[in-house]
């Protein structure tokens, strides 16, 4: 909390804040459709915009653990961001088949859920008015939500290779200028070996954070300074 | 002359030592280290890390270097309190460097010469004079590498934890399997020779920059000479504080661009960030020490590593 200054904690505040309701409008529109139809399918059709356009924006935490704004690791800030952009770009919207499905549905939801909740978080942290419940929400919600998602995103890519593999989507082959070779399918199917083990350390990691946070002694109210 | 009884304790504040540690009053951190080493012989000395007790607002205390005094240089008296760590199984500084560039100096050429293996069932042409040229090049940087390793290099620490050996050698031979795969790919398309020429004649001349370089650097501290730091000039140091490392990025650059190589590049952009993170290091702790003040020079203004940007 020592290194913010005055704009950089308005600023934090302001782009939490923003986040916050992005998510809770993307949330409120993945609410309505499926109030209006009765099921989690073809949800991408009603959210995908805002979620696309708040997910990409959310590049910008990298540049805030970069430039110590914020704690936490860039690489890691990097990673946990193009995980979850490979899926939402590089796969689910250039492969309109698996969009109207439910694991795509379901991965919004969950995301969704989660944001709805860590930002908010985050803003409160940075005004140092952040309430116990709201703390413990963010250290709650996760352990359904975090198994929920890495399912259906899994789950979601899954049923996006054969089509990957057989467009070779953004896969280049040689000979060419670069003289580089990428196959997107190798490479999505390499990552969902890796998923697993990458996302039960981010588990493990906000359980020992929930501990720390919620177990006794901790402060109510305690910095947001650590993104996770 | 006195003897001293150090207190040992862990971080977490156990006492290590119930009868303390023994040493005559003109002991030097070796000894304390030598000493220690016999009583628990499982922590060789270079595996040993003490610290003072932390200063108010400070979370650790500063750490014992070899060579100094422990009265005189950091006022330990009978009954002070240390602090040990331990740093975990080491290994030589030489050792780990051996390894990190043979692996590139073996793991590179196999792909030149068994195209069979690494690229089964592609059809392999002849060898353009680029592939040939890059090999001769990347094979020339890593021996260049191993002698300067055994006969130009002093290092400024002894050991290094034994899990760096696994991390660097996966970086190293990692990155030469990737950009060997590409460079001699059956399907690699060579840039003009002329231009490949070129760029690898420049990227020789940045090799010989690095090297002298290093021979400034080793020559900095005179064996002997005690362990503080000393404001490198001549050559490029006049300008740069780390231009070992510019010219290595250089020659890098020019490699990417002899081979045309996307693969190349990635490696030169990836060393370049980590070698932008110990010149930041080193800039940031010669600009400490040589602050002007108490007779000590005042660190001159330099670029970091690569002008004009950084």
């Amino acid at each position: 909390m020592a290194r913010q200054g005055r704009v950089a904690r308005l600023y934090l505040l302001a782009y939490n804040c923003a986040q916050a309701a992005g998510w809770a409008y993307s949330g409120w529109l993945l609410a309505q459709h499926v109030a209006a139809t009765g099921s989690l399918r073809g949800a991408y059709a009603a959210a995908g915009e805002p979620v696309r356009l708040f997910q990409l924006a959310s590049a910008l935490e990298i540049v805030h653990a970069a430039l110590g704004l914020v704690g936490g690791s860039p690489v890691t800030a990097l990673m946990q961001w193009a995980g979850r952009s490979n899926v939402l770009f590089g796969v689910v919207a250039a492969v309109p088949e698996v969009q109207p499905g439910l694991a795509v549905g379901a991965m919004l939801a969950a995301w969704a859920a989660s944001e709805v909740v860590r930002y908010p978080w985050y803003a409160a942290g940075v005004a140092g008015a952040c309430p116990h419940w709201l703390t413990w929400l963010r250290y709650t919600a996760f352990i359904p939500l975090y198994p929920i998602g890495v399912v259906v995103e899994m789950a979601a890519v899954y049923q996006a290779l054969p089509l990957i593999r057989g467009r070779r989507l953004r896969s280049v082959a040689m000979p060419n200028p670069f003289n580089f070779a990428f196959d997107y399918h190798t490479f999505l199917v390499a990552l969902l070996a890796l998923y697993p083990l990458l996302w039960f350390r981010l588990y493990s990691f906000l359980f020992r954070q929930r501990a720390k946070k919620l177990g006794p002694g901790a402060e109510a109210g305690s910095s947001a300074k650590k993104q996770a | 002359m006195a003897t001293l009884k150090l207190q040992v304790k862990s971080r977490s504040g156990r006492d290590l030592l119930p009868d303390g540690l023994l040493l005559p009053s003109d002991a030097t951190v070796e000894d304390l280290k030598a000493r220690f080493a016999e009583l628990k012989p499982r922590y060789y000395t270079a595996r040993q890390r003490f610290t003072l007790p932390p200063r108010e607002g400070s979370r650790s205390g500063e750490a014992l270097a070899d060579g100094k005094r422990l009265v005189a240089d950091y006022g330990l008296a009978d009954g002070s309190v240390l602090f040990f760590k331990d740093l975990g199984p080491q290994i030589g500084y030489a050792t780990v460097f051996f390894w990190e560039y043979f692996g590139p100096l073996m793991v590179y050429p196999l792909f030149y010469m068994l195209p069979q293996i690494f690229y089964f069932g592609i059809k392999a042409p002849e060898k353009s004079l680029v592939q040939s040229l890059a090999l001769a090049y990347w094979s020339f940087h890593y021996v260049k590498r191993l002698l300067e390793t055994f006969f130009v290099h002093k290092f400024s620490k002894a050991t290094m934890p034994i899990f760096n050996l696994f991390k660097n050698c996966a970086y190293y031979w990692g990155f030469a399997a990737f950009v060997a795969y590409f460079i001699n790919h059956p399907l690699y398309t060579a840039p003009p020779v002329k231009r490949a020429a070129a760029a690898l004649a420049t990227a020789m001349l940045c090799q010989f920059a690095n090297f002298r370089c290093h021979v400034i650097l080793a020559n900095l501290r005179p064996a002997g000479s005690g362990r503080g730091y000393v404001i490198p000039r001549g050559f490029l140091f006049n300008l740069i504080t780390c231009p070992n490392y510019t010219a290595e990025i250089l020659g890098w650059i020019c490699f990417s661009i002899a081979t045309q190589t996307a693969a190349a590049a990635i490696f030169t952009l990836v060393g370049a960030a980590q070698m932008a993170q110990w010149a930041a290091a080193k800039h940031r702790r010669l600009i400490k020490t040589f602050d002007g003040r108490e007779g000590r020079d005042k660190y001159p203004r330099r670029w970091v590593m690569l002008p004009p940007f950084f």
